[in-house]
């Protein structure tokens, strides 16, 4: 037990002699999930389409239209000054631009000589869903207009005005008599929402401090190669085996160690989310269940990994490798309900996956200890395989 | 000159010797590009970016001129390639198929829908009969999209209400026709409207006038954003990496070595630096070679590639410089450069879009190469052309140059070219 307790005291020693050991074990770590959980995607995104609108009218008529436009469901309108909008449509970050020219007008309507200008790219749809809906919205505005138009012209043909003022009283009342009638156009459509089955619960910071807690525990403790590779090409690994340890106890201690600061450090970012995002981790001891054999699978692993890599260098960069793949395509960076259905099925093979579940059962489902013994069975038995491995291939030289 | 290309052609190929190396610098960004095109399903067609052939299912049990009108503008021309619509009689049958997630949206247009807003004879309109939009809340971009199509018809139809009422009524109210006659006069304005609907003769008052761009926009794949995000970022990787390899020499002694031979510490120190901007280029254009032939990924001109490549590299080589001269150790090098490879990564764009991240951090993110070179490689997969990458290669020269400047005036007080 000492001997596992002095190989534990050791490692924590070299691990820790430089000071930039700190910038991995805490602040980054905590830098990730403060920038992640404002930014990833959560699938709840205004997601129409962008339509970029200059309004250089700035009259009620062009606030209308811009209403209509937020009203759509297929397109959000951004209004930007001309210069931004062309500069953007240019360098294809705007898929479409709609300009209300100076003057438009109610009196402009009337004269027919209202014109707004769109801009698209050939063959982009879009740009064509994006017409639709501005077609739509300026219908909306202008149809008082037409009405009162279409009553005129009617009017003429059966019989001519007394006068220009007779005819622009005409109009007036017309339009009036639109709009009241506008105002009480009957709802023609009744939205219902489907019960697709959708909603998965996700909770930006809940998934973030999570999953990058998960991510940036494995990546150091798949790093237990390079303290082993290291320890090989400084000849101590050959030292201690002319002392009186066996491999297992050498391994136990290793790891044992890594795993208790893999521990500390898990406490310190679940702390973190706590107190910066009042996170709620669910069931303590079922956090440290998980939290222990997450550490304890990818410890594991690295022990495996540690066999067969040569040196330290190659240790760290596949460490690195190893913990941002799993932890991508196990779900910790972004929700694993995004991905196609045959990725949700392949994440399963890595431990990065159960951790995450398990965390998400206790963070979001309100899981007790009971729920989350599949994740935690399956993490052990990940430690289990990769432990024998490393048993059965270390070699001290 | 030639001592310049030399030492740094010398890194170059003990670079290619270094597999852990090429594990970080190569093989990791391409598998984590890789991996991102996974998740986000870019390989199998499941992304959810793509607009196009939305399925929709439509319950026409109007069957007058009405449903028929909504049914015809969804099988038009015009929306052939936006949206499927298939029709069916069953209302719950349509419902379920939303329930099960195989179409956006189900359209229900009630019996009597027509009769209900064109009323015949002098029977009252009703105003409680609506079409039924049954929305999947699992798709709303494509159900939006859906809505806003239905909404364009009921817009049109509310606008052929208005102008016939209002006609009627002013007619009615000057005189210029009797009450017994409006029910004729009205009927004829709607065959008229309804024959200018039919012939897609329905201007609005205000004209549209469409331009269309000559240049084609190509086609958006999100791979043209995680591969140049994560090359960029194991590029900063490289920077530090080459930076290690200078105090490594110094610390080995085979630098001092070399100013024994008739080289000047500038020629040493400059072709060291050589070396590290040729490693980033020649890492950043396997990269992208690699991506083009496997993911078949357009990353756009290739000339204004390779030119935005190299003031990528240039910028970011910079930074390598100022950490090479701001550590003492090797080690440091190591851990400071990949700390500061990921705190890059992260402010400049390479996991997360930036416009997605709060303010601050993507004015933040200005001060690292990713976030522009990022720019520009967007610019360049869009079709963008040589003449909009100013601004980012403007950036990353100066970037470079103010970067340089510093670490030369850094390494002049280190001495480190003496014993």
């Amino acid at each position: 037990m000492q001997k596992i307790l002095a190989i534990a005291w050791k490692d924590a020693i070299i691990r820790f002699s430089s000071p930039s050991e700190w910038l991995f074990f805490i602040v980054l770590p905590i830098v990730f999930t403060f920038i992640f959980a404002g930014g990833v995607p959560t699938g709840d995104e205004d997601n129409r389409i962008r339509l970029v609108v200059v309004d250089q009218a700035n009259t009620t008529i062009s606030q209308e239209i811009i209403r209509e436009l937020e009203n759509s469901t297929s397109v959000r309108p951004d209004v930007l000054s001309l210069e931004e909008a062309e500069e953007q449509f240019d360098a294809r970050e705007a898929t479409a631009v709609l300009v209300i020219p100076a003057g438009l007008d109610m009196q402009a309507i009337q004269n027919g000589t209202a014109q707004l200008d769109f801009r698209q790219p050939p063959n982009n749809l879009d740009a064509s869903i994006a017409e639709r809906a501005v077609d739509t919205a300026i219908r909306r505005v202008s149809s008082v207009v037409s009405a009162a138009n279409m009553a005129v012209d009617e009017a003429k043909a059966r019989g001519t005005f007394e006068s220009a003022e007779d005819e622009q009283a005409y109009f007036a009342q017309a339009l009036e008599l639109a709009k009241s009638l506008q105002a009480d156009s009957p709802e023609r459509v009744t939205v219902v929402q489907g019960n697709t089955p959708d909603d998965f619960d996700y909770d930006p910071q809940a998934n973030v401090s999570a999953g990058q807690l998960i991510t940036w525990v494995f990546i150091p403790l798949f790093g237990i190669s390079a303290l082993f590779a290291y320890e090989r090409q400084q000849g101590t690994l050959r030292r201690i085996l002319t002392t009186p340890t066996s491999k297992a106890t050498f391994l136990l201690g290793t790891i044992s160690g890594q795993v208790v600061m893999a521990l500390i450090q898990m406490t310190l970012l679940v702390l973190f989310a706590y107190f910066a995002f009042k996170l709620n981790w669910g069931n303590p001891l079922g956090v440290y269940i998980i939290l222990i054999c997450s550490a304890l699978a990818a410890a594991s692993i690295g022990t495996a990994m540690g066999t067969f890599i040569k040196s330290e260098g190659q240790a760290v960069g596949l460490s690195i490798m190893a913990g941002m793949l799993m932890g991508m395509l196990g779900g910790c960076w972004y929700p694993l309900e995004l991905f196609p259905s045959f990725m949700q099925t392949i994440a399963q093979i890595f431990p990065t996956y159960w951790s995450m579940q398990g965390l998400l059962d206790l963070l979001l489902r309100g899981a007790g200890v009971a729920e989350i013994l599949p994740e935690a069975g399956v993490l052990i038995l990940f430690a289990g395989v990769f432990f024998s491995i490393g048993v059965w291939r270390f070699r001290y030289e | 000159m030639l001592k310049l290309l030399l030492i740094g052609l010398k890194d170059l190929k003990l670079m290619f010797r270094d597999r852990a190396a090429l594990l970080l610098m190569l093989l990791t960004p391409f598998l984590l590009t890789l991996g991102m095109g996974l998740v986000t399903g870019q390989f199998s067609g499941d992304n959810n970016s793509g607009i196009s052939d939305i399925p929709v299912v439509i319950v026409n049990l109007d069957n007058d001129s009405l449903g028929n009108a909504l049914v015809d503008i969804f099988n038009s021309d015009d929306l052939a390639d936006l949206v499927e619509p298939a029709s069916s009689q069953d209302p719950e049958a349509a419902r379920r198929q939303v329930d099960e997630d195989e179409v956006a949206a189900a359209i229900i247009i009630p019996a009597g829908f027509t009769q209900s807003v064109i009323p015949q004879g002098n029977a009252a309109p009703n105003e409680e009969l609506t079409i039924e939009f049954y929305s999947n809340p699992s798709r709303p971009t494509s159900a939006g999209i859906v809505k806003a199509i239905l909404d364009g018809f009921l817009a049109r139809l509310d606008e052929m209400r208005l102008g016939g009422v209002t006609t009627i009524t002013q007619l009615l109210a000057s005189g210029r026709i009797q009450p017994q006659d409006a029910n004729q006069v009205g009927e004829e304005i709607g065959e008229r409207l309804q024959s200018a609907a039919a012939n897609g003769n329905e201007a609005t008052a205000i004209t549209l006038n469409t331009s269309t761009s000559e240049e084609e926009a190509n086609e958006f794949n999100a791979l043209a954003y995680f591969a140049p995000g994560m090359a960029l970022m194991f590029l900063m990787y490289t920077v530090s990496y080459g930076g290690r390899s200078i105090l490594a020499e110094k610390a080995e002694g085979t630098l001092p070595r070399l100013l024994v031979s008739p080289t000047n510490s500038t020629q040493v120190l400059g072709g060291k630096v050589f070396g590290i901007f040729l490693m980033g280029a020649a890492q950043m254009l396997i990269l992208i070679g690699a991506s083009t032939l496997f993911f078949g990924l357009n990353w756009g001109n290739t000339l204004s590639v390779i030119l935005l490549v190299l003031v990528a590299v240039f910028g970011a080589t910079g930074w390598g410089l100022l950490i090479t001269a701001l550590a003492r150790t090797p080690a440091q090098i190591g851990s400071v450069g990949s700390a500061v490879m990921l705190i890059f990564a992260m402010l400049g764009g390479s996991f997360i879009q930036l416009d997605n991240l709060p303010a601050i951090i993507q004015t933040i993110g200005r001060i690292t190469p990713n976030a522009w070179a990022m720019d520009g490689f967007l610019t360049l997969a869009l079709g963008g052309t040589l003449t909009l990458l100013s601004p980012p290669i403007l950036a990353l020269l100066t970037m470079g140059i103010l970067l340089f400047l510093i670490s030369a005036a850094l390494f002049g007080r280190k001495n480190l070219i003496q014993k």
